[in-house]
């Protein structure tokens, strides 16, 4: 609503008419935006602001969902950093794999679209093949790899003894567990490649051009003009990795209990979580398994906000940190 | 926008429909009941369930029972925490839940009912009769016992020139490892036996009354540290483990089949001995008749030869959770299915298990089968021995079968030291728990 | 390049071949550019080939070296329908899908509008919270929410999953409105000058400019909610009638032994309509992708 036509002033007994109607156009914008806003207002309170409180009390309480909940004070703290032997592996397992797969994922996506954008036929086949796998449903591809790289009868290792290599028990093997959950990861960069690809293409040519007038080589040029302009993808491409990595569940799930199968089978689900010897028990795991199983609610809940505050400091760490190098680009001139 | 809309609603009532179908007990019109009975069989031993329920509804014309099979204890747990539980729960595990169930009254107390009708718990034997209740509560019925053996491979023995199963501990190794065979790579073809924590029925607490130790002493406190035969028994099996030469054995575990499909590699003869129990006979019976095998109580230490004869026993157990609607009728089901000497008979001819009354396990109905007969005589004896009902459930099983994975996979140097620690574990994990082990 | 009277004027600028040592190193930089791309499209490619093969043979020969199924079962994947009813699994996934999409449009539209292009107090305190809540793991209010559905009995049903869409998605939410940033007020100003309320301009100038990213945010939301496994688990996790196809494969070999073959053929179905839609959609996905990422 343009106000310039209405900024002449009028006789005094007719401002107050026009005050009052602003006051009302002011009350039905608020309310309108009210409106707008009201689903999500709804859902954050109902879905997460509440139960972020109420995750918060329950970590002080023993509940099994059978009967109300008994407030224990810190006893679940206490637990959780002295009692529980499983704690642990989960934080470890969960720190070790945002460590190595997102770095290795940010790496091979940049990689693969680095090459992609040099091809000069094909590009789309290629780039169809890359991203396919990204769209396999993840527990498709936990089952399609836990069948891989089964240690005795699959293809993978069938190959390996053929060429006279050593052939590791992947899945069933308490080392090579969390580096097979990477491969699986790798298969799947397909997204991640896309992104770096658009930005790779994306990069102004006439920062090539100045600096191979320079006489800046291929590694130089990548390291002082590509990278630096990519540098807001590198930094989604870490964030989204660390997020990711925080609640990092279903192929764990699904390799441990799929591998541990025949291994595992005197005990039902549950158990074989984190197979072979907790290798593959990451927290978001462990959390479901004490939550859902063993319906510990309450120390589960204790988990939970232990999770929240691992998560939170490292959002900000990554967000305040970024600003020193990633460089967004000024609208590029065509 | 038009066609977005229609196409909402043809999904909202799709999915109404869908959804419609879910969980939890029906209403019952005036006089006759509608129940529903949760159930952990399938396929075969399902429909001798079916079949028994059938006569329970031929004498209970008023009573109609819907039987669900396939449910795993996770499942009843959840249900009754999501408030859609089924008027009558079976359970496969007694030692895992009865503690859960009957501390905070999930599965209702049954006393009053069994005083009502003069039920009194006499008609179970002693160690059913244990693990079906909790410090003096008991919310659950024992129907039908698991008793544990050595199945072993007639035609494989005979092979190897062994005339008769192993009895000591060192005859089932040296029997095991004559047993085995090889590929031309290294690789196992048939293995003797596999005591893989984890692998089909091998858990420590199946394996634990052969060397005659016990979890937990008089107080209550876990003490296995205190008992020499734990850790023996753990470097027996690391010793044969690593005979095959473990990474040898995980390879073949990865194809050795699952334990309850017909690719077991017992029925298949990859396994010449196995630790299995009693339902084995009627799954071999039905599934590789052509399998020339025979049943023996399993080896024991070769220091305690009277054990001999014992091993382990755990059961199922069949209750009320505390939501159903027709409380007094499922008390006549859930009697029927424990103490019925017909319906138990029935079972245990069909699904070879073991009966859990005494009037049943004498009852001259019980079809004769020399494999099966073993385990009966095994369930009798003296020794057998089951595991402490506590309030969280086998959580210490758990701990101790974690332990003994990683001691066999060679990642504990010090075995008494580890045990000493695993006590002070299982401790802890129960008071975090607030409760106690039962002795 | 060919005029017959260029000779009288200066003569043409001609493309000098570089010299053979530059052109041998330019081919070779090429093929080898091109033949590690054919060698990773061939190892990417791999793993979808050695599923196809398996998903053809039978349970023995899948527990064996072999390589190429010999027969060639094209019955497995009958049997898998018989084994488990997938039909079932895939009609929950729809449902699923479908309904939390659109229920989500719904929802998350009038709220990217309000964040992007009406003015008002405290937009921007509104908008770090909706970051806020789509950064932090789902684990940490999950526990709360669950017992929540446990009191009201709908534990064992999808509606846990599909409800919640009906108040908001923080991540539909926030990519509508970097779309939504990138329209030009004037449209809208001029719009409002003509006596339109909010409302309207919203389904009638917005959506209609937007169409392809809320096309994207469709697609990524049905794709999110069929490759969702946590979320059926733990609601339909004891309740087999209402799984959806990503649990139902979990637990296919869990109760039908491991047949390797049929688990790949099941896979293998499970797979197809998400590949299928991608080649149908191949467009909207890119660039969705790419929207993503750069917006991001």
């Amino acid at each position: 609503m343009s106000r310039a036509a209405e900024a002449k002033p009028l006789p005094a007994a007719r401002s107050l008419d026009r005050s009052s109607a602003r006051r009302r156009a002011a009350w039905r914008r608020r309310g309108q935006v009210l409106a707008f806003m009201s689903p999500w207002l709804l859902g954050f309170t109902i879905f997460f602001g509440y139960p972020l409180v109420m995750t918060a009390y329950y970590s002080f309480t023993h509940y099994d969902l059978l009967s109300p909940p008994k407030w224990v004070g810190l006893a679940n703290y206490k637990y959780l950093f002295t009692g529980d032997q499983r704690i642990w592996p989960a934080v470890s397992n969960t720190l070790w794999i945002i460590a190595v797969a997102v770095p290795l994922n940010a790496i091979f996506a940049f990689g693969v679209a680095l090459m992609l954008s040099r091809a000069r036929r094909g590009i789309g086949f290629f780039r169809t093949v890359f991203y396919l796998p990204a769209l396999v449903p993840p527990v498709a591809a936990t089952l399609g790899f836990v069948y891989l790289l089964n240690p005795g009868t699959g293809p993978v290792n069938n190959l390996l003894r053929h060429l006279g290599l050593p052939d590791p028990l992947w899945f069933d093997s308490p080392t090579w567990s969390k580096p097979s959950l990477v491969l699986l990861g790798l298969w799947g960069v397909g997204n991640l490649m896309i992104i770096f690809l658009a930005a790779v293409i994306d990069v102004p040519r006439h920062l090539y051009e100045s600096a191979e007038l320079d006489g800046a080589g291929a590694w130089q040029s990548m390291r002082w003009v590509t990278l630096p302009t990519i540098s807001p993808v590198i930094l989604f491409a870490v964030v989204i990795g660390v997020i990711e990595g925080l609640q990092y569940f279903t192929q764990a799930y699904v390799a441990s209990t799929i591998a541990a199968g025949s291994a595992a089978s005197a005990t039902e689900g549950a158990n074989s979580l984190g197979y072979p010897l907790d290798s593959t028990l990451f927290y978001p795991v462990l959390l479901y398994q004490q939550g859902f199983r063993y319906f510990n609610m309450g120390y589960a809940s204790a988990m939970a906000m232990l999770l929240l505050a691992v998560a939170f400091a490292v959002t900000v760490i990554i967000v305040r940190n970024s600003r020193r190098w990633v460089h967004y680009q000024a609208p590029a001139i065509r | 926008m038009r066609r977005v809309a229609i196409a909402g609603l043809v999904l909202l009532v799709l999915s109404a429909s869908v959804i419609a179908g879910c969980g939890g007990s029906s209403e019952s019109s005036s006089g006759s009941a509608d129940l529903t009975l949760w159930t952990g069989f399938t396929d075969r031993e399902l429909g001798v369930m079916k079949d028994v329920i059938a006569d329970f509804e031929k004498t209970h014309p008023d009573i109609h029972v819907k039987v669900v099979g396939g449910i795993s204890d996770d499942k009843i747990v959840a249900a009754i925490r999501g408030g859609n539980a089924p008027d009558v729960a079976h359970s496969f595990d007694a030692g895992a839940y009865t503690g859960a169930y009957c501390s905070n009254g999930a599965w209702i107390d049954l006393a009053d009912y069994m005083k009502q009708d003069g039920l009194s718990d006499d008609v179970f034997p002693e160690v059913p009769r244990q693990y079906s209740q909790f410090e003096g509560t008991r919310c659950a019925l024992p129907m039908l016992a698991d008793v544990y053996g050595l199945y072993y491979n007639k035609d494989l023995l005979a092979k190897a020139g062994i005339d008769s199963p192993p009895q000591t501990v060192s005859q089932l190794m040296d029997d095991a490892k004559k047993l085995t065979e090889r590929n031309p790579d290294g690789s196992l073809k048939v293995v003797g036996l596999d005591p893989f924590d984890g692998f089909y029925e091998n858990v420590a607490a199946h394996w634990a009354p052969q060397w005659g130790v016990d979890w937990v002493d008089e107080s209550g406190k876990s003490n296995l540290a205190a008992q020499p035969g734990w850790a023996d028994m753990l470097r027996w099996q690391k010793e044969l483990i690593d005979w095959y030469g473990y990474d040898n054995l995980v390879r073949w575990q990865a194809s050795a089949g699952d334990e309850f499909s017909a690719q077991n590699a017992f029925e298949r003869g990859k396994l010449a001995m196995n630790l299995d129990g009693e339902w084995r006979v009627a799954f071999v019976q039905s599934e590789h008749p052509e399998l020339n095998f025979g049943t023996a109580p399993l080896p024991v230490d070769d220091a305690q030869p009277d054990l001999y004869g014992s091993g382990y026993t755990s059961g199922s157990i069949i209750g009320i959770p505390k939501t159903s609607g027709h409380k007094d009728e499922a008390w006549q089901l859930l009697k029927y299915l424990a103490t019925d000497t017909g319906a138990l008979v029935k079972m245990t001819n069909g699904i070879r298990n073991v009966p859990t009354t005494t009037d049943a396990l004498e009852s001259p109905d019980v079809k004769p089968d020399g494999a099966f007969n073993i385990f009966l005589d095994i369930f009798g004896n003296p020794n057998t021995r089951t595991t402490p009902i506590t309030l969280v459930g086998s959580a210490n099983q758990d701990l101790v079968d974690a332990f003994v994975t990683k001691y066999q996979a060679g990642k504990v140097d010090d075995l008494e030291g580890g045990l000493a620690d695993l006590d002070q574990q299982i401790d802890a994990q129960l008071e975090a728990a607030g409760g106690a082990q039962v002795p | 390049m060919t005029s017959a009277t260029a000779p009288a004027q200066s003569p043409a600028l001609v493309r000098r071949k570089p010299p053979a040592h530059v052109r041998r190193r330019r081919l070779l930089v090429a093929v080898a550019d091109h033949s590690l791309l054919i060698v990773a499209a061939l190892v990417f490619l791999a793993p979808f080939v050695f599923i196809v093969l398996t998903a053809f043979m039978t349970n023995e020969q899948a527990l064996s070296p072999d390589l190429w199924p010999h027969p060639f079962r094209v019955q497995n994947f009958a049997d898998v329908f018989s084994e488990a009813p997938l039909w079932r699994y895939a009609l929950n996934s729809l449902i699923y899908g479908g309904l939390a999409t659109l229920f989500l449009l719904a929802s998350s539209i009038p709220v990217a509008y309000a964040l992007a292009k009406l003015r008002w107090r405290g937009r921007e305190a509104a908008f770090l919270i909706v970051l806020v809540a789509m950064l932090l793991p789902p684990q940490v209010t999950v526990i709360p929410v669950y017992v929540l559905w446990a009191k009201l009995h709908l534990v064992g049903s999808l509606w846990p999953l599909i409800l919640p869409n009906l108040l908001g998605d923080a991540f539909s939410i926030f990519l509508l409105r970097q779309f939504f940033l990138t329209i030009p007020d004037e449209y809208l100003d001029a719009a409002r000058v003509d006596g339109c309320g909010e409302f309207r301009i919203l389904t009638t100038v917005v959506l209609r400019l937007t169409k392809p990213a809320i096309a994207a945010v469709a697609l990524f939301s049905f794709l999110f909610c069929f490759n969702d496994f946590f979320g059926p688990l733990l609601y339909t996790g004891e309740s087999p009638d209402n799984w959806t196809l990503s649990v139902g494969l979990a637990q296919f070999r869990t109760i039908h032994q491991v047949q390797w073959n049929l688990t790949m053929a099941a896979t293998l179905i499970v797979i197809a309509p998400v590949v299928l839609l991608f080649f149908f959609a191949q467009r909207a996905f890119v660039e969705g992708v790419t929207l993503t990422g750069v917006k991001g």
